[in-house]
Order: structure tokens, then C-alpha cells, then sequence
């Protein structure tokens, strides 16, 4: 399909044979199937844009990478060294792969039906904007943006996808997870009562750092550094903690309405850190009064918890699979698919069956839900959800170049720090 | 079960020099077991152990982030060792769960990793400590100890899927078996060079059925145990999904 449109794309599937499929959909892989071709451009090739390419590639037949696009030939060679014996058609031939802050214009202009978008979360908001604008099927990785403008831009596009039937799925992939999906279904149904509280957590050690080498402009230091400066990743209350904080909203059916948080940067203080903090707490509460203790932390040699846990009027619930009134476990999860892999045949399987998904909604709910947490933290003040939806802080740099000069931001300091 | 040759050497403290980590290794009697033989559909072998020094108890994270957190180098070397790929890589989210620290079993652990430690500690040390040999270790698990445990005396000697609350728990918390070792059965099952000279892994953990945790409890690893790593290429330290894995030192004696 030359024409990527998705009126076209639609065309020429088998939509009754989805349809039925769509149905299947069961608790282990359901192999998408279907004869359109799945034309994959990835935009963003580092260790998780070439895992996605491994699971979408095992995720339903007649899928292929066709295009690619990074800031660096490094990450391209590498992916295409996964592509060699996975991909239907090899390696993507060199001028199918683009480099620089417009590669991703490049990949979408090709005749690709399905973009991956796996670059640092900073540059989310405006290459979801132009993927949908050129037709395309999503599946973007988390967090959506990194500040309230971002979010209110991929808002804005998710929109134009809905209207457009576009497919949008997203890389929150406890939705595709069989236990959390089987748990938190029961939780709806009010296996544990009405849910009043929830603690939720990503605390681990520190992450991988790349050090600053000589030659490097101050902007190719931080996208290769990406993960310690706020334009690029949104810090880890954003980047990491956005999978448990989702889980939250999930299991509640609704997003906080403001966030009373604190943390700092205790540990992680070198300049190779950047000016992220190394923990937060944050309580969240909800318009139906349930409040929600969220805590992350990436500080070595501290005591480690990703989880999530639920307290309703009747029980209490591990959402990752286990059900317990009184001290009885009334259900426990088979543990099985692999998430990363489903979620792209679960997206798959919609677009064959003209049944597109849109998560949307929810994963710019998260990741907003996340950026006012981390709002708070940074400034000391509680914040509102309306106020934090309608904030002009706007991260991003004045230009992106590689030549441009971006002095490492001050660390965000509560109390001083201003919310706006 | 025969019982040959002289005892060996006592029991001893071994000290990760530079820190305050220290783990115990008990002498294993020289003798011979007969084991199942899985790349002959199991048939029977006889295989002759020498005296040899096995772990106490499982490896605990406490002597693996010495190794892990690069806790022995400066800041210089540990820059080179992340350079040279020498330590551990950093795991995706928290390879203990959250079930607890310190004086608990490390886990998580690849066979690789296993190795490297193994390696890295002899160097540390001295003395060439090693994983052991499928045979050593069911040798060592059973302590003289015929058949299959039953129910009553699994409880007593390890943590399994009815009594372990989905947790791993703080090693030597459970009896230890006739020669001194605990937790060879249940918490973590534990890396061994099978009879192939392949990674095998031995003992059955807490997410195993206690029909599942004996002495002669054999899994051998699959890349399910590495399904839900989403990066690429995949971490080789690190099993995503087996949470179950660990491992224990052995040592030649004499």
C-alpha cells in the first residue's frame, strides 16, 4: 500500500476475518492475522525502539520494518543488526534510514502504515502530531510528553486520530499484561468494594548515565545523556513512574485532581546526573475522595519495590495479580503473555479488524497525572489538575540544533521554584 | 550413597576484603551419587564428588553488590568496568522485588552473571571459587538423604510455593539440612554446571509446588526466564522473568 491513508488501508483488508479474530482475542498472544502488510517506520532506535521492533515483529505475521529513523548512525546499525535475521525483508536499506531532529518527518513521508515512536519523551507531542497528520497507525511509548504544553498537543492530535480512525496504542503495557488485566477486571467488578486508597512504586537503583566526551556540543551530550534533563525525559517520576501512577488511575477509573508532593536530589548529585532528582513522594487525590500514595526513587543500594497495591471497603488487591478478602486470596492471576509483544498484536489485530484502539486518552491522563506530581515536588506547592492541564512551563528548548547551547537547568528547588 | 575418603577440612569464614561482608563455606565429604542424566532421558549415572567446600547458605545480595554496585572500586575503575562491561549491567526495574535485602538471597541472577561473580570473587580472593557441578549439588542438597522429602520435612528445610507467601525470605530462616547447608531446597533454585557442562538450575524455588522442590529438582533455563527484558539486545546479567534464580559458591578442597 504506496498510499498509506487509512481509508485505503481499509480497503483492501479482510474486515470480517478481523472482525472474528478481534473476538479471539485471548489470554496468551493472539497472533494478529491478516494478508495487509504492516509496514513498520520506527522513529527512535535505541534499546527500547529495537525491543519494540523485536515485539512487533513477534507479534503478528506479514509485519515489516521498512523504515527507520535516529540521531545517530550508531543506533540505526544496531537495530538493523536485530532487523538482519528477524525482519521479513533484512536490513533497511540505507535510504530508508534517516538521521537528525527530522528524520522522523522522513520515515513518515514513506509509505509506512504503523510508526513506532521511541525517542527520548520530549520530542513525543510533536512527532505524534505530525505522525497522525500524515495518516498513520501509533503506537508511541510512555510518557506522551514531558510538560502541559506537550500533552495538550498530543491531546489535541489523539483527537484528529479518533476522527481519522487511527490506531493509538501506547507503551503502558500492564494494559496488554494478562494478570493485571484479569486483576484489575475483578477489581471493577467489585471483587474488593469500592477502592478508597492505593500505594504505588518504582524504587530502584540508578539508571545507565553516559558521561560527557570531548567534541560533543552541549545538545548531542544530552540526547545521549537524555534520561538526567527534563526537556529530554521529564525526570523519573515521568519517564518510569508513569507505569504505576497509571495503574492508579486504571484501577480507579479516573485521574487524580491534585498532587501534594515532595523529593530532591540527594544522592545522584555529579553533574553527569544532569539536574534531575533521585526521589519523590507524592500523595494523590481523587474526585471521589480516594487518595493515592505514589513513591520513586532511583538511589543504588536502597531497598527496591515496583508495585502496586489497592485497599477497597471489602478487601485488598495486588492489581499485578492477587485478590485478598480478609485473609482469604480469593484470586490470583496466571502469570503468561509477554506485555511487550501483545500490545502491539492486540494493536495489530484492531487495525485488520477496522476496530482501531485509542489509549490515548489514558496515557495522556498518566503522564499529565506524573508531570503535576513532579510539579509539586519541584515547587513545594500543591497542584490542581485544571491548573496543571493549563500550565504554559514549556521545557523544550528555544532551538533545536546540534551546534545549539543549552546550559544544564538549575535543580528545581521547593519553595523557590515557581509553578506556572 | 557411599561415603569414601577422609573428611575435609573444616568450615571457614570467607571476608570480602575492603568491606564488612563476609559469607561461610562448609566442607562436603567426599563420596559418589547416582543422578538422573537429563540428556540421556534421564537415565542413571554414578558420579564420583570429591571434597569440596559449598556456601553455607545461598549467595545473598549482600556479597553480590559488592560485585553488582561496584562497591570495591574507585570512581575511576568503575567507569573502566562499565566500559569493559566487567559488572553487572543496570537491571530493569528492581531484580529483588521488593521481598528484601540485606541477608537475602540474590536473585534475578543469570547463569552468566553467576559466572562473573564466581570469577571476579576468586580473583578477590584468592581462591578459585566456582559454581558447582549438578552432581556436587544434589550430593550436597541431599546430605545423605534418600527418595523425596516428604511434605512435614519440606516445610522444615525450605520455602516453596505453600509456605513462602510468594516471597522469597531471609536465608537460614528454615532448618538446615544433616550437613550444615541451608536453603538448598526452596527460596532460590540454584545455578549448576549440569553433566553436559550447560547451565542447569537445581533445588526448586518459592514459586515452585512443593512437589517440585527436592534434590533432584532439575529446570533448565529457557528464554522465557528473559521474556519481558524490552530492551534490545537483552541484558545478559539479568533474568527479567526469573525471579527464581540464584546460586551458591562451591570451592575444590585440597
Amino acid at each position: 500500500m504506496d498510499n498509506s491513508s487509512r481509508r485505503d488501508f481499509l480497503k483492501s483488508s479482510s474486515v470480517a476475518t478481523g472482525s472474528a479474530l478481534f473476538g479471539a482475542l485471548g489470554t496468551n498472544y493472539a497472533f494478529a492475522e491478516g494478508s495487509d502488510k504492516i509496514k513498520v517506520g520506527v522513529i527512535g532506535c535505541g534499546g527500547r525502539g529495537t525491543g519494540a521492533i523485536r515485539n512487533v515483529l513477534d507479534s503478528a505475521p506479514n509485519v515489516q520494518i521498512v523504515a527507520m529513523g535516529d540521531m545517530f548512525q550508531q543506533r540505526l546499525d544496531n537495530a538493523n543488526g536485530t532487523l538482519a535475521a528477524k525482519n521479513p525483508g533484512g536490513v533497511v536499506p540505507a535510504d530508508r534510514c534517516f538521521i537528525g531532529f527530522d528524520a522522523y518527518k522522513k520515515v513518515l513521508a514513506s509509505d509506512v502504515n504503523y510508526v513506532i515512536l521511541a525517542t527520548p519523551p520530549g520530542f513525543r507531542p510533536m512527532q505524534f502530531k505530525a505522525a497522525i497528520e500524515a495518516g498513520k497507525n501509533v503506537f508511541t511509548e510512555k510518557p506522551i510528553a514531558v510538560d502541559a504544553p506537550g500533552v495538550r498537543l498530543f491531546l489535541e492530535a489523539n483527537e484528529m486520530a479518533i476522527k481519522r480512525g487511527l490506531a493509538v496504542t501506547c507503551g503502558l503495557q500492564r494494559h496488554h499484561q494478562q494478570e493485571y488485566v484479569d486483576t484489575i477486571k475483578r477489581i471493577h467488578d467489585g471483587a474488593i468494594g469500592q477502592v478508597t486508597s492505593m500505594s504505588v512504586y518504582w524504587n530502584q537503583g540508578h539508571l545507565w548515565v553516559n558521561e560527557r566526551e570531548p567534541g560533543w556540543s552541549d545538545m548531542e551530550y544530552q540526547l545521549r545523556n537524555w534520561y538526567y534533563f527534563v526537556w529530554l525525559c521529564g525526570d523519573h517520576i515521568v519517564e518510569q513512574h508513569v507505569h504505576n501512577v497509571d495503574v492508579a488511575n486504571w484501577v480507579l477509573g479516573a485521574h487524580p485532581i491534585r498532587a501534594y508532593g515532595m523529593g530532591g536530589r540527594q544522592v545522584r548529585t555529579a553533574p553527569k546526573f544532569g539536574h534531575i532528582y533521585d526521589h519523590f513522594t507524592v500523595e494523590y487525590e481523587y474526585a471521589n475522595g480516594a487518595r493515592v500514595l505514589s513513591m520513586c526513587r532511583q538511589i543504588d543500594g536502597t531497598a527496591s519495590r515496583v508495585a502496586e497495591f489497592a485497599i477497597g471497603t471489602k478487601g485488598t488487591a495486588i492489581p499485578s495479580g492477587t485478590i485478598k478478602v480478609g485473609e482469604q486470596t480469593t484470586f490470583r492471576a496466571i502469570k503468561g503473555n509477554d506485555p511487550y509483544v501483545q500490545e502491539h498484536s492486540d494493536n495489530i489485530l484492531g487495525i485488520r479488524a477496522g476496530k482501531p484502539l485509542n489509549e490515548g486518552k489514558f496515557v495522556a491522563e498518566s503522564t499529565l497525572s506524573v508531570i503535576m506530581g513532579r510539579e509539586s515536588a519541584y515547587t513545594g506547592q500543591i497542584i490542581e489538575w485544571e491548573d496543571m492541564l493549563n500550565s504554559k512551563k514549556d521545557y523544550a528548548p528555544a532551538k533545536l540544533s546540534m551546534d545549539a547551547v543549552l546550559p544544564v537547568p538549575e535543580v528545581a528547588m521547593p519553595g523557590t521554584t515557581k509553578f506556572f | 550413597m557411599l561415603f569414601a575418603g577422609a573428611a575435609p577440612p573444616a568450615a571457614y569464614t570467607e571476608k570480602i576484603s575492603g568491606t564488612l561482608v563476609e559469607f561461610e563455606m562448609i566442607p562436603v565429604p567426599a563420596g559418589s551419587i547416582e543422578i538422573a542424566d537429563l540428556t540421556r532421558d534421564g537415565a542413571k549415572v554414578r558420579v564420583a564428588i570429591k571434597p569440596f567446600y559449598l556456601g553455607k547458605t545461598e549467595v545473598t545480595w549482600d556479597e553480590y553488590d559488592v560485585f553488582n554496585l561496584k562497591l570495591d572500586l574507585n570512581e575511576a575503575e568503575s567507569r573502566a568496568a562499565i566500559q569493559m562491561k566487567t559488572r553487572p549491567s543496570k537491571p530493569y526495574g528492581a531484580p529483588d522485588y521488593g521481598f528484601g535485602h540485606a541477608g537475602y538471597a540474590a536473585m534475578s541472577i543469570s547463569f552468566f552473571a553467576a559466572e562473573r561473580y564466581c570469577e571476579w570473587l576468586a580473583r578477590k580472593t584468592g581462591k578459585k571459587y566456582r559454581l558447582p557441578t549438578e552432581a556436587e549439588w544434589e550430593y550436597s542438597a541431599r546430605a545423605g538423604m534418600t527418595g523425596t522429602p516428604d511434605r512435614a520435612l519440606l516445610d522444615k528445610l525450605a520455602w516453596h510455593w505453600d509456605n513462602a507467601d510468594d516471597a522469597t525470605h531471609r536465608i537460614a530462616k528454615k532448618q538446615p539440612n544433616a550437613w550444615g547447608l541451608f536453603d538448598t531446597l526452596g527460596n532460590v533454585r540454584e545455578w549448576a554446571v549440569g553433566l553436559d557442562q550447560q547451565p542447569i538450575a537445581c533445588g526448586g524455588s518459592y514459586t515452585d509446588e512443593p512437589k517440585d522442590v527436592h534434590p533432584s529438582a532439575r529446570f533448565k533455563p529457557t528464554p522465557e526466564w528473559n521474556k519481558r527484558d524490552p530492551q534490545e539486545p537483552k541484558g545478559k546479567w539479568w533474568l527479567s522473568d526469573g525471579p527464581f534464580m540464584g546460586f551458591r559458591m562451591a570451592r575444590d578442597a585440597g
